[in-house]
């Protein structure tokens, strides 16, 4: 946590988060005295997921995600809270630059969505082409911007030029320049309409899905291709794929266990908001399951440190996940049943 | 995970510290930073690795004469065909053609510079790789 000044000269709290998009929204509200954590937004925004994508490649790996398609947690969050949000994206760079100046000016700070490769202020470990980092800008600086980053611990500058090609990177899940504000939000927006809105949702994703590569489906689907694919890829490539599992889990700013911890924080505030014992009960179930994801990350870490030792083989990577999924599934169907009874 | 259980393994995040949500002594969730985890060092120290060592061999077919410093250039910043193709206004086919040596070293002026625009590099640098 720490102080900083926006271009309308109001105080600006920056809050360390775990995950961009979720952190860049809760910025947004709290700048406009909506005191609303980024926990919280990420369960009403139905951030978690779960999906893996055999046929889309990332350098030359499929898709692994724990997350809702970047975008549409700030979306949902939004529409489910209320309020008036600008949001718009640009075919010129620099028609959006000027823009981003203009409601600078004007006071606002603004979330942006860009490409994390470059945005250099990052360590070089962190900067690949992923199109859908969001940050919130502050105000202008000489040469520059300065940046609440909310996966940073400190707000930071950065240059115009790298600015301007972060927005306006090609490729996949093109940002084109998008800038999103808040016009106005209601002051004591009612969360308990949100939040049962959120976990009906969620349960939906997870639960009841058409689509055997996503929710539940998916992870146990990806849980039987782990276990089978040592024999399948060779061990190389095999560690390849679960390398890339847990990476997705662990390292792209996830808050630990890819997300579960954090869900596990917004089922906990919802339970003090709705004062359900029940709630807080699922909140410690997904601590545990969260856990068990963690345990899966140090197996396959040792998979691929030992490079061929039969300690920890694939089968109990698999069926690690296998766990997950059962308990995940009773978890989300305990969920969909408490979310029809709470009353708003 | 609770707040002392959060891995605080010096790796490689080069300062920067990382948000992990963990369970404090009441049980209630907070925010910890995080220095780093040695299971997550050693499984992103495989990819990238990997990226380290596809690179290394197109710098040395560079070298050979086998593709052009091109390919390198992109791969240095981890785009592939389609994303260059993109963001220098140039057709895929073109650009996988362009890594052909013998082309590359017969390109205009101005593609060049497209190229080294969309790489944020100079031309110079455009025109060779590192030696070492």
């Amino acid at each position: 946590m720490s102080s900083e000044v926006t271009a309308a000269g109001k105080p600006f709290i920056h809050h360390h988060s775990a995950h961009c998009e979720s952190g860049a929204t809760s910025a947004l509200f709290r700048d406009k005295g909506v005191e609303i954590s980024e926990s919280m937004i990420f369960g009403i925004g139905s951030g978690i997921y779960f999906g893996h994508l055999p046929f889309i490649k990332w350098v030359g790996l499929p898709i692994t995600t724990f997350r809702s398609r970047p975008g549409t947690l700030f979306a949902k969050a939004a529409k489910r809270i209320g309020g008036k949000f600008f949001t718009k994206r640009y075919h010129s760079a620099k028609k959006g630059m000027a823009e981003l100046r203009r409601v600078l000016s004007e006071g606002h700070i603004v979330g942006l969505t860009t490409n994390i490769y470059w945005l250099t202020y990052f360590p070089n470990r962190f900067r690949f082409q992923f199109n859908g980092h969001n940050i919130v800008v502050l105000r202008e600086i000489e040469n520059g911007f300065r940046v609440s980053d909310p996966v940073l611990e400190y707000p930071v500058d950065c240059l115009t030029e790298d600015m301007e090609r972060a927005r306006f990177a090609r490729g996949p899940l093109e940002p084109r320049g998008f800038m999103y504000y808040a016009e106005n939000v209601p002051l004591n927006p009612d969360l308990r309409l949100a939040c049962i809105a959120a976990m009906k949702d969620t349960c939906k994703m997870m639960l009841r899905t058409p689509f055997p590569f996503v929710g539940i489906r998916g992870m146990r689907y990806l849980a039987k291709k782990t276990i089978s694919s040592p024999d399948k890829l060779g061990f190389k490539e095999a560690c390849r794929r679960l390398a890339n599992i847990v990476r997705m889990q662990e390292e792209v700013g996830t808050g630990g266990a890819g997300f579960r911890f954090m869900y596990a924080a917004f089922l906990q505030e919802a339970a003090d908001l709705f004062a359900s014992a029940e709630l807080s009960q699922l909140s410690k179930e997904m601590t545990a399951i969260g856990d068990i994801w963690r345990e899966f990350a140090v197996v396959s870490a040792r998979i691929i440190k030992q490079r061929g030792q039969p300690e920890e083989t694939f089968e109990k990577a698999g069926g690690l996940m296998l766990i997950c999924a059962g308990r995940e599934e009773q978890l989300f169907r305990d969920l969909d049943k408490i979310a029809r009874t709470l009353k708003a | 995970m609770k707040v002392n259980e959060v891995p605080q393994d010096i790796t490689y995040y080069e300062g920067v510290k990382r948000a992990c949500f963990a369970l404090n002594d009441e049980g209630k969730y907070v925010v910890v930073a995080s220095i780093g985890w040695d299971d997550e060092a050693v499984v992103n120290g495989l990819a990238v690795d990997d990226l380290a060592a596809t690179l290394e061999d197109t710098r040395k077919a560079v070298l050979a004469g086998v593709k052009s410093p091109l390919c390198y250039h992109m791969e240095r910043r981890q785009m592939n065909p389609e994303i260059l193709a993109k963001t220098a206004g140039i057709a895929t086919f073109r650009v996988k053609r362009h890594f052909r040596p013998e082309i590359f070293a017969k390109l205009k002026l101005s593609v060049l510079d497209r190229y080294a625009q969309a790489l944020a590099i100079t031309k110079q640098e455009l025109m060779t790789v590192p030696q070492k």
